[in-house]
């Protein structure tokens, strides 16, 4: 099912970057002129169809059993092949929701971004990509579909933009390679001191060889760390982030944020506690580092979204924040710390879609792009708003939102770890990012309901419609919440994966 | 008696190619076809060989006692034999295109021809003289194809390669002298044809040579500091930049250090002494110095040279290794490059063949109106960043695990000069993609012109690659079996 | 005694004679008598060769049957016939070769003068080759110094004249160095037959007498000889000598003059001093360091040189540094590939000067290189010829300089302190032959630019092979040489083997 959903968004991906390159080429004998609008229609339902077809058959694989496929092999017969795990089924589940939301939502953006086929040429192979990865079975075939996706989601950045979104894509390509060639580095030296590369709960990695060459070990381990979190936008590979996500559409920005972002988050839990085994990581260097890195980051994000003033960008600065939140957990090695991770990154894919929507919506609207701009916003647009005010209290993490459900567990851990110092500093780090995140998120909506005397004549005339748009917005939020008020099933799902790594 | 084939596969399309100026054509057709049959029998007749692969060894001419002419095709011979053998019928194919916007065709054809023929003499090559023999011969036949349009530039080009060029060969003729003086024979052995016993306090000097020889033949292969060369090489014809500069010329300087270093030298000699540690460092030297290189040119062919630069140096970084896996990462690497680089050379070629545009930044909005070959151009591309999938995975894969075998301190160096080599060449390659399909919003198409992608000759070979690339990079263990059993035999 | 033991006197006769017969003839009798006195002189050496590689061993000649020290004696064996054969055979070519140019360049009354010096320097050369007595050498080199200079001056152009002067000076002072040498010889040992004074000298080493006046002895001759073939840095003579005379003398001086002379000092090594006694005495050594410095700044120059004929002529003092650097190995392989080098270049030499007058020919007789742009496609021939000199030079294998070069680099072999200094010089000295040489073919072959050239391209014609056919003839017998001494170098290797082992 999982191959089938896959190769559903491939061939659909490839036949609609070629039909972009066929209009592009019969565009070149006629006229520059008449670019056609018409057929969007059916590209809608085309697109729709192929993303339903594709959503059902992963959620059909995500709840089956998870059967090994085997694909073909690559180097030193190390196969190509998929078996879903239930981290698999967290992230594929996770993927298919927001991908089909973020396509239907695009729907009616792109329709103004233009070059719409081959955004959703692109678009439905990054999803092959990440349907891979969420069910890739060993290493190589992650790594495999990690730069596969890393090129795919290229493009999306793009958009229709000039230069700058094409130096911004090509800076987000510097840095994916950058850290995807670190990784591999670490995976060359890892290879030999593993037997395999298949992932196994608590790791795979030769006790005796592992011992012989523990100091070299740590450097790859770390090597992919820095390399996979560049991915995750962790400092000191964050910087593609703040400048890729504001300057591509809205719909990319949010599959980026959402998901594009989590696939480093995936690499690192796939790394650590399926291929080292965090009992190796337990205490060496490496996990202070990592763990200091991750706060440096959390910190570091939430401080200069507070200082930004364009709205996107802010965004952007928060996702740098918000997934390191996720790293932090990761690094910490215990249950808790392993469930709130979980939780925060099911709460911010969705939450910061939701706000990525809204920003699509607000700039396709006003075509104002700074947060500022916003005042008195709700008056007209108060549906955006609403949900953009809902999803921005679950990122602050006020109860009771999934955010608040996420931190409180990272917290917990944190304070179980027993790491000294950084087990204190980690909470305290925590809190005063959630106070700069409040800082950075509110504001927009409370000048948006409240603009007080400075409210102008601009925007919108006419009172907004609920469209495609503001459904899908809302319908990423009110997931959100819904994790938020019954956490039960999934923390006790997170529970049994914890108990097999850890 | 199956060795006079050997011979007369090297002799073909030497004589066949002196043939071509020679005969009075009629029509442009007879010509072509007359070239392309040389060539495809000969093709034809290496892989019968190589599938049949004769015992014994065949010697043509006798110098002197020692010195012969002789050929014996041996497994690992057969890889480079079997990997020129498939490129040259395609990279005619795609000349008789290209060409006809050149002039002299006639000489052209001629001495392409025929260095198809020394090529194979290299590959085929019985002991280190007849490998000389032929490697210099490969300079003389290569250097009017270098300097072929005549300009100044191309003259300076031409000087420059024959000056590199000889300049090698004059030390690798070094090696030779010592060989044949302290050598139980120069035949090509696995393992090494000197006598540790023999040689007794002599051996420091053998390592010194063992550098002079290997530098001397990595001239060819654009070792720093002997790469210079190549980027200037650039102004000839791309079907030469293609075929010569990124497959039979260069890859001959490395398949010579192939020899060298485990047929002649021997393993057991060199490894772990310090001619070992000179030689790799500079191979990982010059894989990042290349690319840095690749990375400030903005001349589309010259970028690809210094690419090929870098390359090539992951090839001895292999035989460097002195390891049985080294050499299948060397070898790996020598194949599945040869098809890289062939392609982006023969897209760029494309490029110029249509457009006359030759630097990269007037290649904008260029990936709409020729698809096909920006396409084609970014598989390649993708390949030599090494993306799993294709081809340039499969190598570096091989290569970096026969470092991290090796340990120390200079493998891990090793490794991560292969990183950021992929990384610096995913920039300057992906940068011309993105350029080409990306130009920006408000580029205007019409600047372009009336421009498509080229005809079948120039698209099929162009196809064929692609598809190796992709099948090598899916079902790597077609190639590694094979390069596995090879390297078996060489040890 | 045979019968065919006569012919190296005869061979010497007959020259000398021809060379006052000579002057009484016309110019086209003397040009007639001149080619048949040396296809002569080489038939009879090749008939000697012949019979002493049937009997195994070298023979003494007495002239007119008076026992020495009252008569004079030579002596042959394989190497000194060879060399006789080889030198018959390439003066022979050179002068088919720069017939046309002769009949150009010297005064219409002079033609047979020419002739005459031509002979007489035949006539010394053997008598180099063949004497067995150190005065009667001296007196030959006397002879052919000054027909040398006479070959040199008789094209009467201020340059040449001035050439011949200094060739002449520093020609006199090597024979005045050589004299002294032999005079210091005399007085040590009361000798002037070789052999005799070997006796007396492998005496004298052995009671260790008189060790330093030998020493002076031995190096004034080896310096005297050095300078009068144009060793660095003695050469500064040679590239306007070779530079501006006319094609032939140019081509016989370069290949065959100071080979000459080389080759008496190899009979001086061996037949005079003994080589063990040469090898003991260093002086070998401070030849190897000249003989290397030769090879490179002899190449230098030549880079730096803007006029063909001068290139060429610096190019020949590299060569003879190879050469004294194969005498400075002091072992017997070196000197084998020594002497095969003195074949080798002999071939070489001539072909590349006469390959560049022909080049010269279609460019208006102009030879600064730049002019030549283009020559290789307006005589083809030509052109071939000098590609397959250059490559030759450069020691690309199949021609003769590759095998003089591995002859060379495996003679070093057996000697562990110059081991490297030789392989490393030969590899430098390749790369800067390639340098000059092959920048000139690629020159040879460059087409002219679209606009025909302008002024540089005024005066240039196009030669075939019909309009020039003793040149071209030439040519083609110097590559068919040049390929002959490539391919099939053993025998000759073999031969200069034999030849060595009965020369002592």
């Amino acid at each position: 099912m999982l191959v089938l959903s896959m190769t559903v968004a491939l061939l659909a991906g490839i036949l609609l970057l070629t039909a972009s390159f066929a209009e592009h080429l019969s565009q070149g004998k006629r006229s520059e002129a008449e670019a056609p609008d018409r057929g969007d229609g059916k590209l809608h339902i085309f697109t729709g169809g192929v993303m339903i077809l594709a959503a059902v058959t992963a959620l059909a694989a995500a709840f089956g059993e998870g059967r090994e496929t085997i694909l073909f092999y690559l180097v030193d017969r190390i196969p190509v092949s998929f078996r879903l795990d239930d981290v698999g089924r967290i992230f594929l589940v996770l993927t298919v929701v927001i991908w089909t939301a973020v396509c239907f939502y695009s729907f009616k953006y792109m329709r103004h971004e233009g070059e719409e086929k081959r955004f959703y040429g692109f678009f439905f192979l990054a999803y092959a990509a990440l349907i891979a990865l969420d069910g890739a079975s060993n290493l190589i075939t992650f790594y495999f579909f990690f730069e596969f996706m890393t090129l795919c989601s290229m493009p999306l950045v793009i958009g229709r933009g000039g230069r700058e979104a094409v130096m911004a894509a090509l800076k987000y390509l510097f840095y994916s390679l950058a850290g995807a060639y670190l990784a591999l580095f670490g995976i060359f030296i890892l290879y030999q001191s593993c037997g395999s590369v298949t992932f196994r709960a608590g790791g795979v990695l030769n006790p005796a060889l592992a011992q012989q060459n523990h100091r070299i070990l740590l450097v790859a381990v770390f090597a992919m760390l820095v390399g996979f979190g560049a991915k995750a936008g962790m400092f000191p590979l964050h910087a593609w982030l703040p400048t890729a996500h504001p300057i591509a559409p809205a719909p990319a920005s949010a599959a980026l944020s959402a998901i594009i972002v989590k696939c480093g988050v995936l690499a690192v839990i796939r790394t650590v506690y399926f291929i080292v085994g965090p009992n190796f990581l337990r205490g060496t260097w490496v996990q202070k580092v990592w763990l200091t890195l991750a706060l440096i980051t959390v910190f570091l994000g939430s401080m200069l979204a507070f200082l930004e003033k364009g709205f996107k960008k802010r965004l952007a600065y928060s996702t740098v924040s918000q997934v390191s939140y996720i790293l932090f957990g990761l690094a910490l090695f215990t249950p808790q710390a392993f469930a709130g991770a979980i939780l925060q990154l099911l709460a911010h894919a969705l939450v910061k879609c939701a706000l990525f929507m809204t920003a699509g919506i607000f700039i396709l609207r006003t075509g104002k792009t700074q947060a500022e701009d916003y005042i008195g916003i709700g008056k007209k647009m108060g549906l955006t708003l609403w949900g953009y005010t809902i999803a921005s209290l679950s990122l602050i993490g006020i109860p009771p939102t999934a955010g608040f459900i996420g931190k409180w567990y990272l917290c917990q851990g944190s304070l179980d770890a027993g790491l000294g110092d950084l087990s204190y500093l980690g909470p305290a780090v925590l809190l005063v990012s959630a106070i700069l995140t409040a800082g950075y998120l509110l504001p927009v909506s409370i000048r948006g309901f409240l603009p007080g005397r400075e409210e102008g004549d601009w925007g919108p005339k006419e009172r907004e419609k609920a469209d495609l748009m503001t459904l899908t917005l809302w319908f990423v939020t009110l997931l959100s919440l819904l994790i938020g008020l019954f956490p039960g099933r999934i923390l006790a799902f997170v529970n049994g994966i914890s108990d097999a790594i850890l | 008696m199956r060795e006079v084939f050997l011979v007369v596969a090297v002799l073909l399309p030497l004589i066949g190619g002196a043939g071509i100026p020679v005969i009075p054509w009629k029509k442009r057709g007879a010509m072509m076809i007359y070239t392309e049959g040389v060539v495809l029998l000969t093709s034809a007749l290496a892989f019968l060989l190589i599938l049949n692969r004769p015992a014994g060894a065949f010697t043509l001419f006798r110098f002197t006692g020692q010195l012969s002419i002789s050929f014996r095709l041996d497994a690992v011979g057969s890889v480079f034999t079997a990997l020129v053998a498939f490129l040259w019928p395609l990279a005619t194919l795609y000349s008789f295109e290209y060409m006809t916007h050149e002039k002299h065709e006639r000489v052209f054809f001629m001495f392409y021809v025929m260095t198809y023929g020394v090529t194979l003499g290299i590959s085929m090559a019985e002991d280190l003289v007849t490998l000389y023999f032929f490697y210099e011969m490969l300079t003389l036949v290569t250097v009017p194809l270098v300097m072929h349009t005549l300009t100044k530039e191309a003259i300076r080009a031409g000087r420059t390669y024959l000056w590199y060029s000889l300049g090698g060969a004059a030390f690798a003729f070094i090696g030779m002298i010592f060989i044949l003086v302290y050598g139980n024979t120069a035949d090509f052995t696995p393992g090494g044809v000197l006598d540790a016993a023999v040689l007794g306090d002599k051996r420091g000097l053998m390592l010194l040579i063992y550098v002079i020889c290997f530098c001397g033949f990595s001239v060819k292969a654009a070792m720093f500091p002997f790469s210079a060369w190549l980027p200037k090489a650039g102004v000839a014809p791309t079907p030469v930049t293609a075929l010569l500069h990124a497959v039979a010329v260069v890859k001959a300087g490395a398949f010579a250090n192939i020899r060298v270093t485990y047929f002649i030298f021997g393993t057991a000699l060199l490894r772990g002494t310090w001619a070992q540690k000179v030689l790799t460092a500079l191979t990982i030297f010059t894989v990042v110095y290349g690319c840095s290189r690749a990375l400030k040119e903005t001349h589309l062919k010259r970028r690809l040279a210094w690419s090929t630069v870098s390359n090539l140096s992951y090839i001895l970084f292999g035989v460097t290794m002195m390891s049985p896996l080294g050499l299948m990462g060397a070898l790996c690497h020598m194949v599945c490059h040869a098809v890289m680089k062939i392609c982006s050379f023969f897209c760029a070629g494309a490029v110029i063949y249509r457009t006359e545009r030759t630097y990269v930044h007037q290649l904008d909005g260029l990936g709409r109106k020729m698809p096909t070959v920006f396409l084609l151009f970014t598989v390649s591309g993708m390949a030599l960043m090494g993306v799993p999938g294709l081809t340039g995975f499969v190598s570096k894969w091989y290569l970096a695990k026969a470092a991290v075998a090796e340990g120390g301190l200079l493998s891990y160096l090793g490794i991560a000069a292969l990183m950021i080599s992929a990384l610096l060449t995913a920039v300057y390659m992906l940068g011309i993609s993105v350029r080409a399909f990306f130009p920006g919003q408000d580029f205007r198409y019409d600047s372009l012109g009336e421009v498509s992608d080229p005809g079948w000759k120039m698209l099929l070979p162009l196809c064929i690659f692609a598809a190796v690339m992709v099948l090598i990079g899916l079902r790597p263990e077609l190639l590694t079996d094979l390069i596995g059993d090879v390297v078996y035999s060489a040890f | 005694m045979s019968f065919v033991q006569n012919f190296p006197f005869f061979s010497i006769l007959l020259s000398l004679f021809a060379g006052p017969l000579s002057s009484v003839l016309s110019g086209k009798a003397a040009k007639a008598l001149n080619a048949a006195v040396i296809t002569i002189a080489g038939v009879l050496s090749a008939a000697t060769l012949v019979f002493v590689l049937g009997t195994g061993e070298s023979y003494v000649y007495t002239m007119g049957h008076f026992p020495a020290p009252w008569g004079n004696e030579i002596r042959v064996g394989v190497l000194e016939a060879g060399m006789a054969v080889f030198f018959c055979i390439v003066m022979l070519l050179c002068m088919m070769g720069g017939a046309a140019e002769r009949l150009l360049e010297i005064e219409e009354g002079k033609q047979n003068l020419y002739y005459v010096m031509v002979n007489l320097l035949l006539c010394s050369l053997l008598a180099l080759i063949y004497t067995k007595d150190l005065f009667t050498a001296y007196v030959f080199v006397e002879i052919n110094t000054i027909s040398a200079c006479g070959l040199i001056m008789i094209r009467q152009t201020g340059r040449t004249i001035e050439a011949a002067v200094r060739y002449m000076i520093m020609s006199l002072l090597g024979s005045g160095l050589l004299l002294l040498g032999i005079v210091f010889l005399y007085d040590l040992t009361g000798q002037l037959l070789m052999d005799h004074i070997k006796i007396q000298v492998q005496l004298l080493s052995v009671t260790g007498e008189y060790h330093i006046p030998l020493l002076i002895a031995i190096s004034f001759m080896a310096v005297g000889l050095a300078i009068k073939s144009a060793l660095f840095p003695f050469h500064a003579w040679l590239p306007d000598a070779y530079g501006y005379s006319t094609l032939s003398s140019a081509a016989i001086l370069s290949s065959l003059v100071s080979k000459g002379y080389i080759f008496l000092l190899i009979k001086i090594f061996y037949q005079v001093i003994g080589f063990d006694l040469i090898v003991r005495s260093k002086v070998i050594n401070v030849l190897f360091v000249f003989g290397v410095a030769g090879m490179l700044f002899g190449s230098v120059s030549a880079i730096r040189e803007k006029d063909i004929r001068r290139m060429i002529a610096f190019s020949s003092v590299a060569q003879i540094g190879y050469i004294y650097m194969g005498f400075g190995l002091g072992t017997t392989a070196g000197m084998i590939a020594s002497i095969f080098h003195i074949l080798s270049h002999g071939a070489t030499k001539s072909l590349l000067f006469v390959a560049a007058s022909g080049l010269t020919d279609v460019s208006d007789k102009q030879r600064s290189i730049r002019r030549l742009t283009g020559a290789g496609y307006r005589n083809r021939l030509a052109g071939v010829t000098f590609t397959v000199g250059a490559l030759s030079m450069v020691g690309f294998p199949m021609f003769s300089g590759f095998i003089s070069k591995i002859l060379f680099a495996q003679a070093a072999m057996e000697n562990d302190g110059k081991m490297l200094v030789t392989v490393v010089a030969l590899a430098v000295s390749t790369i800067l032959n390639a340098m000059y040489f092959l920048k000139t073919v690629i020159r040879i072959y460059t087409p002219l630019p679209a606009d025909g050239g302008g002024e540089e391209a005024e005066g240039n014609t196009v030669l075939h092979m019909r309009d020039c056919p003793a040149k071209s003839l030439a040519m083609i017998c110097f590559i068919a040489l040049n390929l002959f001494l490539g391919l099939s170098s053993e025998p000759i290797v073999d031969l200069i083997r034999k030849g060595l082992d009965m020369f002592a």
